[in-house]
């Protein structure tokens, strides 16, 4: 038993074991040098202590999730669920290690054993039953798309475009499928959608730790990739866009993914999009972690808002492309409530508010609505616009 | 102290869009999540307060699938000691009588000076598992508890009312109380009592164990059916102003202002 006064852990092997089982495995590479405590988000918010340095440790000691006492785990679990899975810990550890999948290695266990937050349970319900967080019905996931003329997808087209959860059915995020898919229409690009055949890509669910769930709904997913002859895919969301590239492959999935935003540039370089109306703002841009930092894609999006005549593009200075600081929405972070002073969007909103720029220019559902919401709360008169809105206004 | 917890694995419904299965007197489950009934939850952590604080052992009982294993090995992650599984394979379509008697079969040849039940199930919503159970065991009740304690081994028990009233009452033991959500906290697992839960034997009990052939059944279920819509909702439209002049013009006109 751990004495409240002593500074030594005991190891407990058995926690250590199944963590280790659950895809811990990285724990020992760990040397303690501190590098993802210092470019976590957490270490920003001055409140809220999260050493993310000790993790590998105390998975390697069995000291996750331990304390017997009802209050002391209560806090332990909130800890788990802090972490954003930003990966910044893990771009900048010399060794790789995702301090990320370390905690999700706990989450899976405390998922299978209704050991953490209801609101994040209530997010994998919904996702299971309705195939979206949102809870809306399957059947009204084309709603966006009414008077559109946008075809079913069928094996003559050349992309699916695969909505996110938020862009189908959110009506502010509904402005982003509607800005694509006229924008594809624009650049002759032939595409369809699935409609209530699409189900959520479960990225957030497995970041939560529901792993079983997480694979039901991908292997539909897969399923109907398959069925429907799907080869390429288009998505606005990056955690779509890491899902399908980087997870889905280990279910069989052989499709080629494209974010909107590669897709835009590329017809802007082939001449099929031309921005030629002023954009006379100051742009900021954003790099959302899952495209950035976990897939390397940082110049297309800012190649598409240099594009646009008038605009002037900033930067974060020193806290850009891969050192970025996330918005705090993911690993099941959109539907957390922490403390108004311990939340990561003001962390983000503050530096990019400092650059002076009359536009938040993102490349993400989740991130649009992070920084959507908290500024209304902010009076600010800075917007939030997705890359592919800036665009169409340039037409 | 030996406590008893029945406890019930429920499909959770309250957030999702539910459809009436092929039957007509059940619901399309293939795409839900279950857990361990909302009230049960209550009722399993008061049983953890109480053996924390007079010692003992807890049995959680239930009457379920296999998968009912899962939201057993739940509760004994989170402080029960023993896990009994009544096969619900072995039986057809039960009513809340029935399952009364079943639980009253296999727990009649237990030991026990409190058993705690959740106060209402979310899926069925009978309400009468445990006030029936008391009943057939022949031992004093109380339903909807929201404080519980032990005097000199006596319940110190007050249940809520309505109209905001609580009731006061003094109970002998053994008893049966059917526990109110809100009474307490319910605990998160540890991850060392998950390990050591996914290695506990849980005891399933057949039919043929219980020592009583017949079932008596009170009622059946003749349809399940989402209510016909019969007031349309109305929107307003307009700007803030507009709508909320017709808002109060409606309020006016129904005398509600």
């Amino acid at each position: 038993m751990k004495s409240k006064k002593s500074m030594v852990t005991e190891l407990n092997q058995e926690i250590r074991e199944i963590l280790i089982e659950e895809g811990a495995e990285d724990i020992y590479k760990c040397f303690q040098c501190g590098k993802c405590t210092s470019i976590c988000p957490w270490f920003q918010i001055e409140v809220f202590d999260f050493p993310a340095y000790t993790f590998s440790l105390k998975t390697a000691m069995g000291d996750m999730a331990a304390s017997e006492d009802k209050f002391e785990l209560e806090a332990e679990i909130d800890m788990i669920y802090r972490c954003v899975g930003c990966e910044a810990c893990t771009d900048q550890c010399p060794h790789g290690i995702s301090t990320p999948n370390i905690l999700r290695a706990a989450r899976r266990l405390l998922v299978d054993f209704g050991s953490y937050p209801d609101t994040l349970k209530s997010v994998v319900q919904k996702i299971h039953s309705d195939a979206n967080p949102l809870g809306e019905p399957r059947e009204k996931r084309a709603d966006w798309a009414n008077g559109l003329e946008i075809p079913s997808f069928s094996a003559d087209l050349e992309f699916l475009y695969f909505t996110c959860c938020l862009t189908a059915y959110d009506p502010r995020m509904q402005k982003l499928s509607k800005a694509t898919s006229f924008l594809l229409k624009k650049a002759g690009i032939s595409f369809g959608i699935l409609g209530e055949k699409e189900s959520c890509c479960g990225e957030a669910i497995r970041r939560i730790g529901s792993e079983s769930i997480f694979q039901e709904v991908s292997k539909a997913n897969i399923s109907n990739f398959e069925n429907y002859l799907v080869k390429k895919v288009i998505v606005s969301s990056p955690h779509c866009y890491s899902t399908f590239k980087n997870e889905y492959p280990e279910f069989g999935a052989e499709i080629e993914v494209s974010h909107i935003t590669e897709i835009l540039f590329d017809s802007i370089e082939r001449g099929t999009i031309i921005p030629n109306k002023e954009f006379n703002k100051k742009v900021v841009y954003h790099d959302p972690c899952d495209l950035g930092r976990k897939n390397n894609i940082y110049d297309e999006p800012r190649n598409v808002l240099k594009s646009i005549p008038g605009l002037e593009l900033l930067e974060v200075e020193d806290f850009n492309r891969n050192l970025s600081v996330c918005c705090g929405a993911g690993s099941g972070g959109l539907w957390m409530e922490w403390d108004k002073d311990e939340r990561i969007v003001n962390v983000r909103l503050k530096q990019l508010l400092e650059t002076g720029a009359d536009v938040i220019a993102v490349a993400c559902p989740y991130c649009l609505q992070m920084f959507e919401e908290t500024l209304k709360s902010m009076n600010s008169n800075v917007l939030v616009m997705d890359v592919t809105e800036i665009l169409l206004e340039s037409l | 102290m030996e406590i008893i917890v029945c406890i019930k694995r429920v499909p959770q419904t309250a957030e999702v869009a539910v459809k009436i299965d092929s039957t007509g007197k059940g619901i399309e489950k293939d795409r839900l999540t279950f857990d361990t009934n909302e009230s049960d939850t209550y009722a399993l952590e008061e049983a953890v307060l109480m053996k924390e604080k007079f010692g003992g052992n807890i049995t959680v009982i239930s009457l379920g699938d296999e998968d009912t294993e899962d939201t057993l090995r739940i509760a004994l992650a989170k402080g029960a000691d023993n896990a009994i599984r009544i096969k619900a394979e072995d039986f057809g379509v039960l009513d809340g009588f029935q399952t009364s008697q079943i639980l009253q079969s296999a727990i009649k040849t237990l030991n026990y000076d409190v058993i705690f039940t959740g106060c209402i199930s979310t899926d069925a919503a009978y309400s009468q598992i445990g006030v029936t159970l008391a009943e057939l065991l022949e031992i004093p009740h109380a339903s909807l508890v929201v404080n519980f304690d032990i005097n000199n081994e006596r319940a110190d028990v007050q249940r809520e009312l309505e109209g905001g009233l609580i009731e006061h009452l003094d109970i002998s033991l053994p008893a049966l109380f059917t526990i109110q959500t809100g009474i307490n906290e319910p605990r998160y697992a540890s991850l060392i009592k998950i390990r050591r839960a996914t290695k506990k034997i849980i005891k399933v009990i057949g039919k043929d164990e219980l020592q009583q052939d017949e079932f008596i059944s009170n009622s059946t279920l003749d349809e399940l059916f989402v209510p016909p819509i019969s007031k349309q909702v109305e929107f307003l439209t307009g700007s803030v102003g507009e709508s909320s002049a017709k808002l109060a013009g409606i309020f006016k006109e129904k005398g509600l202002i």
